[in-house]
């Protein structure tokens, strides 16, 4: 597979990804922007790997979590024109301010644990395959997942 | 449930997604932005590592006496990586003429301990010098000074000694490694590795061929580079213009055993030193080369910085230059004390390339 078709057939779905982990389209964008350029210039090594989709998949995961070695998060802070090309939310509709609670909640959990939600309940992939991606053991992910949803819980109860 | 409100919110968000063509346009422009910024970065380890490869083929090794030097090399590393700043002699030698060989291009190259750079000091060799047991000469004509054996093909390892110990009296500093490259293996190394992309700034006429380069980047075999290595009377700035020369030489030399994948493949590796290490004189004074050689990984990522020791011209007729008084003692400070990122950032303006 060459960078271009995965390009075309998977930025989509990167991107929005991308979205869920970080709840901003300008942040997604700059997240994707940079794994991808990476990808790009290493593209040799990414098509090597089983599955490059996965591969990149868990280049992005990483590079979302581990936001204090990377530079994104800095450049987004720093970055100060908007991107007219980006829509603006349809969610302002009165009745959706209620279900929206859980995409707020969603921002203050730990990066590590979004991600799990992200991967378990928007891709719907099997723990073992969200393990890889983290790079981390299937208990890990499990434990992850259940203390994630208790903190929504909890806000529930107090909401 | 709460995993049925998590998958509503997820897909409910899916509209925040943006269009994804401006973002592949700038991921596109980006990476090409760092690809060539890398190929720039990769220089410094490359010309390291090419010096260090064609050190591993060679037989001729000089200073201090030959048969110990050879087996402390042969034992392989001895102090593992070297560390502190380093500095490395490269001797570009015609040794064509009748007359005894002199040093045409003088490159000292400065690593410093922080490995993140590479400094190409272009030495001229119009430089007034003392040269030990010869009185005061140019510093090109050390070399063949050093190197005049009567009636004798010239003793290229006493030619470099000399100079080396020239250089190390004009800089203040300790001359770790070095290596004698004459014409004809510059030609086979270049020939090795396919020729090189070569950028003039303007045309150059070959006083020994005749041939014209013309400005602009072309693509040149072993025996046009050799030629155009060796033009000075024809350039407009002279000897300093030929400097500018080799040091872009040995940047699309290196630039190009790296695509090539010559310095990676230890094949080809062994091949180009077996062809060329018979010719080539080295000389190490502190350790193996195969140290050398440790530090190539580290310096993959090093930026190529190229200098000239400023100089000024005090004897028109004799065409002699004398390193410049208002410049020269600070850039040396700089190289002798390893500050020598300071003085760059301080003198941008006397950055010569291959940037």
């Amino acid at each position: 597979m060459t960078y271009e078709e995965f390009a075309d057939s998977r930025l989509t779905a990167l991107l929005r990804y991308a979205v869920m982990l970080t709840g901003d389209p300008h942040q997604a964008q700059d997240l994707v922007q940079e794994t991808m350029v990476r990808a790009q210039l290493n593209w040799r090594r990414v098509a090597r790997a089983d599955s490059p989709e996965r591969y990149v998949r868990r280049m992005l995961t990483n590079q979302y979590v581990d936001w204090r070695r990377g530079s994104w998060v800095r450049r987004v802070l720093l970055r100060a024109e908007t991107d007219d090309a980006v829509p603006v939310s349809t969610d302002h509709a009165q009745n959706a301010v209620d279900r929206d609670q859980v995409w707020t909640w969603l921002s203050r959990l730990p990066r590590r644990q979004r991600a799990t939600l992200v991967l378990r309940y928007y891709e719907d992939l099997p723990d073992a395959e969200i393990a890889e991606i983290l790079g981390c053991a299937v208990g890990t992910v499990r434990s992850s997942i259940s203390r994630a949803l208790a903190t929504l819980r909890a806000e529930y109860v107090e909401a | 449930m709460i995993e049925d409100d998590l998958h509503a919110a997820f897909e409910r968000h899916e509209s925040l997604t943006p269009p994804t063509g401006p973002l592949r346009a700038a991921i596109d422009r980006i990476a090409a932005v760092r690809r060539r910024r890398r190929r720039r970065t990769t220089l410094g380890g490359a010309t390291l590592a090419l010096l260090a490869v064609t050190g591993l083929g060679a037989a001729p090794l000089v200073t201090p006496a030959k048969a110990p030097e050879r087996a402390e090399f042969l034992a392989g590393p001895t102090g593992g990586e070297p560390v502190g700043a380093m500095n490395l002699l490269l001797l570009g030698v015609d040794s064509s003429g009748p007359q005894p060989p002199m040093a045409d291009s003088i490159l000292l190259v400065h690593v410093p301990a922080d490995r993140s750079r590479l400094y190409l000091l272009s030495i001229p060799r119009d430089l007034k010098v003392a040269v030990p047991g010869h009185g005061s000469e140019k510093i090109n004509a050390a070399f063949a000074s050093g190197s005049r054996r009567e009636g004798r093909q010239p003793d290229l390892g006493a030619g470099y000694s000399l100079t080396s110990q020239v250089v190390a009296r004009l800089t203040g500093v300790r001359v770790d490694a070095g290596a004698v490259l004459t014409y004809p293996v510059l030609r086979k190394i270049t020939d090795a590795v396919g020729g090189v992309e070569l950028c003039l700034p303007t045309e150059v006429l070959s006083f020994h061929t005749g041939r014209t380069y013309p400005a602009g980047c072309q693509h040149l075999d072993g025996a046009a580079s050799v030629d155009l290595l060796r033009q000075r009377r024809t350039l407009a700035d002279d000897s300093q213009d030929r400097d500018r020369n080799a040091q872009q030489f040995a940047a699309a030399l290196v630039r190009r055993a790296d695509e090539r994948g010559v310095l990676h493949d230890p094949v080809r590796v062994s091949r180009l030193a077996a062809d060329i290490g018979p010719h080539l004189t080295l000389s190490s004074a502190s350790g193996s080369l195969l140290d050398l050689l440790a530090l190539v990984p580290r310096l993959r990522s090093a930026e190529v910085v190229g200098l000239n020791l400023p100089a000024v011209l005090v004897d028109a007729p004799a065409h002699r230059y004398e390193p410049d008084p208002a410049a020269a003692p600070e850039l040396l400070a700089a190289l002798r004390e390893d500050r020598l990122a300071a003085w760059v950032a301080a003198h941008p303006e006397r950055v010569t390339g291959p940037r």
